[in-house]
């Protein structure tokens, strides 16, 4: 026995000796050395030589069809978005004295990555300064299949975000911009480079106009493009089509697309008994191309270019609204806002996470205003908001009274 | 015995009938040169030249005497089961009778020591891939004997069968995963010594221990006085797990006071040659004693345990191995702080306690009773991550195909971002924070969260069983040609899943909600919770710090019982066995926390209020409330297995044997819930797996040759299978569930080990497996959700599971994957003077990738255009083969005695000498689709997962015994 313990003692010295262990280990098993905190970048700590311009400058580069930048060019600005909440997807902005920029990272979740208020230069040497209707962002070159549409992508290679994209110090948030109807319409004369867009900007004294708009496609994994306007419902030209929402989520389109249609006399039914759906009159088409009402038609039902669609298949003898819901997924909606005049679309996605927060019934009622604090944007020389937090911290409602 | 005595008998009869011309004789003791033990039933052929002089056998403790011997030069041949040939010079001088003493026999296991940490742990997320190899035992069947070791390296299962199927035990108590039906041997992986006695039984054999299956089994003694009575320690360094093996053991043996005591150590650390972030800091401890008391009973009781972690490799898709040049390349490590660390590390202490009682009343019956369990901890850990970036470096974002790809319909054309990535790849030593895990920008984006909330953490998943057993059989000999054998066992399984936050990663908390269905459901908060009831308490998600659990925790509840009788029977020269087992088998899921996505009702059964809003459940297809917490619905299966077998000696060196078996087997858990994790919903159409085995085989043995040859025949019907994946079309976690898989598996196994006779002690020993081991059945689908109650597609045919058959007639055959269907090999085995030398070369052919039975639908080869093109069919549904392999193996081991006390001993094997790097052991298919092509008429695969075997490696073992 007592070899036993000897030559157990032995093989126990042996096995928990240090030294042999991280000779033959080299391999860390716990988590206790963390690593150093990560560097953030200075203007003298930049790689290579650094020639900043402003941001406004930058946008005066643009050409039509988009500019690959060749120069060595920097921007510096801080960050003002955050996607968060959700209603921003794949995109920083940033914004200096001079004018706010969308720049294409294309990543999710960058706002645990770039705090509102850091510092962020931007190499731009080798990116692509492009327009979305109209609106200006700074993207990696597009891709160059035969559909792309875009004049730049999502810089969506890490080794390119950190080639170009540098974060900067920490520092605090930016108070958004007090913007009146006129300087909206100084940039939207302006255009591409008007200094706006792309801003965090406070609109007050902002008006509902009871409308929307909002485009889904019946069923998303068919063509929807413009040229398809048989797989396109747009919901414009009629007030909310009963949306009380800032967007809808895949449930609550579901929940939109039965919601009845009730008058003072009550809910309105088919002859068949079953209830008039609010939704029931939008109508399939886009444009001039109209084909009917989407509870009573089916794709079998309509023609193109003097065909059946075909490409329904199984689906083509459900109505558009069978198919709406079966494919049901969340989508944008669009809510109109007066801003002295102006026209503001306040843009939010379906995936966004206040998607199904209601409106103030004040403002849907016409009782009350609203200053809405978000993303100026230009979409089609039209002014649209993007949210950047949720409605109940960036719009704030108040009696048209005065009262809060 | 009987044999023995009658050959003793004649030899002394003789010896007294001619007791004057000639005098002359050999004796001596023929022992186990490993332990000196004396082997019973050796046989030793005395040959003059080519002349067989005289044919002995030895006793019980291994003695031996040729008389009779005229004066001159012989050569004693000692032949014993599991030992290596071993030739002998004697001469005989002056009519004496020479002592020859202890004549050692090297055993013929192979030099390598098979377990579970003969194998790399591969990563296989929720693939439903499995990718346990069959471990063959058995030295005494020449198949097995060479086949377990040559074809350990592509992951061979015998006659193509899961290893499930083959039988484990330890201490007659069968201790394959009560859950999964998985192999144990990671129990006691590094106990080699303290596990290296056992029995074994193969293919639908039925042993005095067990009844089996239909793939043979295995019985580990694990008592004290089965340990061999030496001490031993070893060190080993092998380059393909791990750097270091140091074990040590000590057995007593059974000592003359009735007492047997063991005890086995060791450890197992360090990385190697082939695959970064693939280490162990594993160690093993067993204790065993044995008390025999009297000659008729004695109780035994062992405790061990393997404590210890090691990092796991993963697969990924042949462009990632292609870039990096390296088709060993791991995704789960990182560098942090210049070392390197591994986020999946399987962190494992679960000791095993047995009580065995064993009664032996007379030479014609004995007993045993085995009281066994097994607790403890079973981790696995890795990344988890809310709202923040994907941080697997290998994700298909972060690839150049996902830039650029020559089929215009996927719409990918971007060359610059194709060559950056490309770039990054091809160089990843420059970039080694994009090519590995980025362990400190994990750290540094948790770092600036506000308040602390961590966005990356390293979770343990947990599988912790406590698994508490009951065996008892016995054995009556009621005659020389009929014994009966018989046993019970009763198992109560309780395991718990749930996982755990192991690591915040710098940050101070981690919120305990579930971020997929955030995504869906995030005006409604409740349904976010992971812990309903906890929020329902508190009005806010729960906070998790470091050894918290949270996500999901259940009990998987197992309960078998069973009983078997087998009757053996001979009658000259036929024997055979007929036999029969019956079990009733049970399990539910007991959900521990009350999921938001899956409330369910109330205690009272009545609808949950929560935020001020009454919860409508949802309903399963027989009108029960869908729910996460609480009991599910108990399945029960009542099984039973029956099996005969028949032998015929054809001459002394000759035997035909033939078995037939039925079994019908109740499904295991882990095949029967749709989303253990997230709701207690049962599979529809559970069936239990009806199996019908038969083979038929050739024995011939003599001195130095030994043949096997085997030809088979399996069915398999009713198999389900449940896996979980991502999928794209649904953009939503996603579970398939199948029933109705039906296997064949048919094919001839031949083994045979001869004397060259042209090099003395040289022999030739060649194995082949070739099999046909496929699909038979067209299978069902359900798909699920793990954010819905809703069926995605409701137990859908999956046309194209069994062939890809096209329009025009073209039908291909698919095979049942992961492992060769023919394997072959051919080697020379020398062993002189204690000298041993293999060298063999192996073909491995017809093996297949593990398919996934979305590609297989209608629904993905029809695609948008619902229109399936035979094009399309036959890109969709065919299976991946993988070309064959030739593979080279030498092994050489030398043992040395000092001072005729102690004993030196060394073995060297080098495996892969060719340094193949090509060689794929296994891998699946991604159950994701491309969805988004510019014609929108088709569907395109994701890449699939590889594996691949290490290239040239080796190992070396030194040993010392005293």
């Amino acid at each position: 026995m007592k070899k036993i313990l000897i030559y157990f003692a032995a093989f126990a010295a042996l096995v928990s000796c240090t030294d042999l262990k991280e000779e033959w280990q080299p391999v860390l098993t716990c988590g206790d050395i963390e690593p150093a905190p990560k560097t953030l970048y200075t203007e003298s700590s930049l790689p290579g030589e650094v020639n900043f311009i402003s941001i406004t400058d930058l946008k005066k580069m643009y050409k039509s069809g988009g500019l690959e930048i060749e120069d060595n060019v920097w921007i510096k600005g801080q960050v003002t978005s955050s996607d968060k909440s959700g209603n921003i997807y794949r995109e920083l902005y940033i914004q200096d004295e001079t004018g706010g920029i969308d720049v294409k990272v294309g990543k999710s979740s960058l706002y645990s990555e770039y705090l509102l208020g850091q510092w962020v230069y931007v190499n731009c040497k080798g990116l692509q300064l492009g327009a979305y209707n109209g609106m200006p962002q700074l993207g990696a070159p597009p891709d160059e299949t035969s559909t792309n549409e875009y004049e730049t992508s999502y810089i969506d290679v890490q080794v390119l975000i950190d080639q170009h994209v540098f974060p900067g110090a920490y520092d605090e948030p930016l108070d958004p911009i007090a913007i009146t109807p006129a300087d909206i319409r100084t940039s939207i004369n302006k255009g591409f480079t008007g200094e706006l867009w792309g801003k965090l900007v406070k609109l007050d004294g902002l008006t509902y106009k009871n409308e929307i708009f909002a485009l889904v496609y019946p069923n998303p994994n068919l063509p929807h493009k413009s040229g398809n306007p048989e797989n396109r419902v747009f919901f414009s030209d009629k007030g909310t089509w009963g949306i009380t929402t800032w967007a809808m989520s895949k449930n609550k389109m579901l929940e939109y697309l039965d919601t009845p249609y009730v008058t003072p006399n009550g809910a309105m039914v088919n002859p068949d008994g079953t209830p008039v759906c609010i939704w029931d009159e939008v109508e399939v088409g886009s444009g001039n191309t109209r084909y009917g009402a989407i509870a009573r038609i089916t794709p079998a039902s309509v023609l193109k270019d003097g065909k059946t669609l075909d490409s329904f298949g199984d689906d083509a003898y459900l109505t558009y609204k069978e198919i709406m819901r079966k494919y049901a997924s969340a989508n944008y909606v669009s809510h109109y806002f007066d801003f002295g005049g102006i026209d503001v679309q306040v843009r939010t996605s379906g995936y966004a996470k206040f998607s199904d927060e209601e409106l103030d019934g004040r403002l849907r009622e016409g009782t009350g205003s609203a200053t809405i604090v978000g993303i100026l944007t230009i979409y089609n020389d039209s002014a649209q908001i993007t949210l950047v937090d949720e409605p109940s911290i960036s719009v704030k409602v108040k009696d048209v009274a005065g009262t809060n | 015995m009987k044999k023995l005595v009658l050959t003793l008998s004649a030899v002394l009869l003789s010896v007294l009938l001619s007791a004057q011309d000639p005098t002359g004789g050999v004796k001596g003791t023929v022992v186990n040169r490993e332990d000196r033990q004396g082997i019973e039933n050796a046989n030793l052929t005395l040959l003059q030249g080519a002349v067989e002089i005289a044919k002995v056998t030895t006793d019980t403790a291994g003695n031996f005497l040729i008389p009779d011997l005229a004066d001159g030069m012989y050569t004693l041949v000692i032949d014993a089961p599991d030992f290596l040939e071993t030739r002998v010079e004697v001469t005989v001088n002056d009519g004496y009778v020479k002592n020859m003493f202890n004549l050692s026999v090297t055993p013929s296991q192979k030099l390598s020591d098979l377990g579970d940490d003969s194998f790399a742990q591969f990563d296989m997320d929720d693939s439903g891939f499995k990718d346990n190899p069959t471990i063959l035992f058995g030295s005494q069947d020449v198949f097995n004997s060479i086949a377990g070791y040559n074809f350990s390296a592509v992951r061979f299962r015998a006659r193509g069968y899961a290893s499930e199927s083959q039988d484990v035990m330890l201490a007659g108590v069968k201790l394959n995963d009560a859950v999964t039906g998985y192999s144990p041997y990671s129990l006691w992986s590094g106990l080699n010594e303290a596990t290296r006695s056992k029995e074994s039984a193969f293919g639908s054999e039925v042993a005095d221990f067990g009844f089996g299956g239909y793939n043979g089994m295995t019985n580990i003694y694990g008592n004290a006085s089965s340990m061999r009575r030496l001490l031993r320690g070893s060190v080993m360094t092998n380059s393909s797990l791990y750097r270091l093996r140091l074990m040590t053991s000590y057995g007593t043996g059974l000592m003359d006071n009735g007492w047997a005591f063991a005890v086995n150590f060791s450890a197992r650390l360090g990385g190697n040659d082939w695959i970064d972030g693939v280490y162990y800091k594993s160690f093993a401890y067993y204790f065993a004693v044995d008390r025999a008391i009297g000659n008729h009973h004695k109780i035994g009781a062992a405790f061990f345990g393997t404590p210890g972690e090691r990092g796991a490799q993963n697969a990924s898709t042949q462009e990632v191995y292609d870039l990096m040049g390296d088709n060993m390349y791991n995704s789960n490590w990182g560098y942090q702080n210049g070392k390197v660390r591994n986020a999946r590390v399987r962190k494992v202490h679960e000791p095993v306690a047995f009580i065995k009682y064993d009664f032996t009343p007379n030479d014609d019956f004995s007993a045993s009773a085995t009281v066994l369990y097994r607790f403890g901890k079973n981790g696995y850990t890795a990344l988890d991550w809310y709202d923040a970036q994907d941080p697997r470096p290998d994700y298909y974002r972060n690839l150049p195909s996902y830039f650029m790809d020559e089929r215009e319909d996927m719409n990918r054309d971007n060359p610059l971002k194709w060559g950056w990535t490309r770039e990054v790849w091809t160089h990843s030593s420059d970039f080694p924070e994009l090519t590995h895990i980025n362990w400190d920008r994990l750290y540094a984006v948790n770092a600036i969260q506000d308040g602390g909330r961590s966005k990356y953490v390293q979770e343990e998943r947990h599988v912790d069983q406590s698994d508490l057993n009951f065996a008892g059989s016995f054995k009556w000999r009621q005659s020389d040609k009929f014994t009966l054998t018989g046993g019970v066992s009763a198992r109560m399984n309780k395991t718990e899943y749930y996982k755990e936050v192991a690591d915040l990663l710098g940050g101070r908390y981690f919120m305990d909600i579930d971020n997929f269905a955030e995504r869906d459901f995030a005006a409604q908060p409740y349904k976010l919770q992971n812990d309903l009831d906890y929020y329902m308490e508190h009005g806010k998600a729960r906070v998790l710090v470091e050894g918290d659990k949270y996500g999901y925790d259940y009990y998987a509840q197992v309960r078998d019982f069973g009983g078997w009788l087998n009757g053996k029977f001979s009658a000259g020269k036929f024997s055979g066995n007929v036999g029969v087992k019956a079990g009733y088998n049970s399990f539910w899921r007991e959900g521990l926390l009350r999921k938001g996505l899956f409330p369910g009702v109330d205690e009272n059964g009545r609808n949950l209020i929560v935020d001020g809003v009454e919860i409508q459940p949802t309903y399963e297809p027989d009108g029960s409330v869908v729910t996460s917490y609480g009991k599910s619905k108990v399945s029960n299966f009542f099984t039973y297995a029956a099996k005969g077998g028949l032998s015929f000696v054809i001459s002394s060196h000759q035997k035909i044997s033939g078995n037939i078996g039925y079994f019908q087997d109740a499904p295991k858990f882990n095949q029967a819930f749709l989303s253990p994790r997230t709701r207690n919903s049962l599979v529809e159409g559970l069936e239990p797996v009806k199996t019908f085995s038969s083979d038929i085989n050739w024995l011939f043995f003599a001195t130095g040759i030994n043949i096997r040859l085997t030809a088979f025949y399996t069915a398999i019907l009713d198999q389900s299978k449940v896996m979980s994946a991502y999928d794209d079309l649904q953009n939503a976690f996603s579970n398939f569930a199948m029933n109705n898989i039906d296997e064949r598996h048919a094919g001839i196994e031949f083994g045979l080990k001869v004397p060259t006779r042209i090099v003395p002690n040289l022999s030739l020993q060649t194995v082949l497996a070739l099999g046909r081991y496929e699909y038979i059945s067209t299978p069902r689908m359900t798909q699920t959700l793990d954010n819905s109650a809703e069926t995605v597609m409701e137990n859908v045919l999956v046309p194209y599971w069994r062939t890809t058959s096209l329009h025009d007639g073209t039908v291909k055959q698919h095979y049942v994957p992961s492992t060769p269907q023919i394997a072959a090999s051919v080697g020379l085995s020398y062993n002189y003077n204690y000298w041993f030398i293999d060298a063999d070369v192996e073909y491995f052919g017809e093996s297949y990738l593990d398919m996934n039975p979305l590609y297989r639908t209608d629904y993905a080869t029809a695609g948008r255009d619902l229109n399936a093109t035979d094009e399309e069919i036959l890109y969709m549904t065919s299976q991946e083969k993988f070309d064959p392999a030739i593979l080279v193996n030498f092994s050489v081991g030398k043992s040395w005695y000092i001072h005729r006390k102690y004993q030196l001993g060394m073995n060297i094997n080098a495996k892969n000498i060719l340094n193949n790097r090509d060689v794929k052991t296994g891998g699946y298919e991604q159950t994701r689709i491309v969805d988004n092509t510019v014609n929108n008429e088709r569907y395109y695969r994701f890449d699939p997962k590889y594996f691949y075997m290490p290239g040239f490696n080796y190992m070396i073992n030194v040993y010392f015994r005293f």
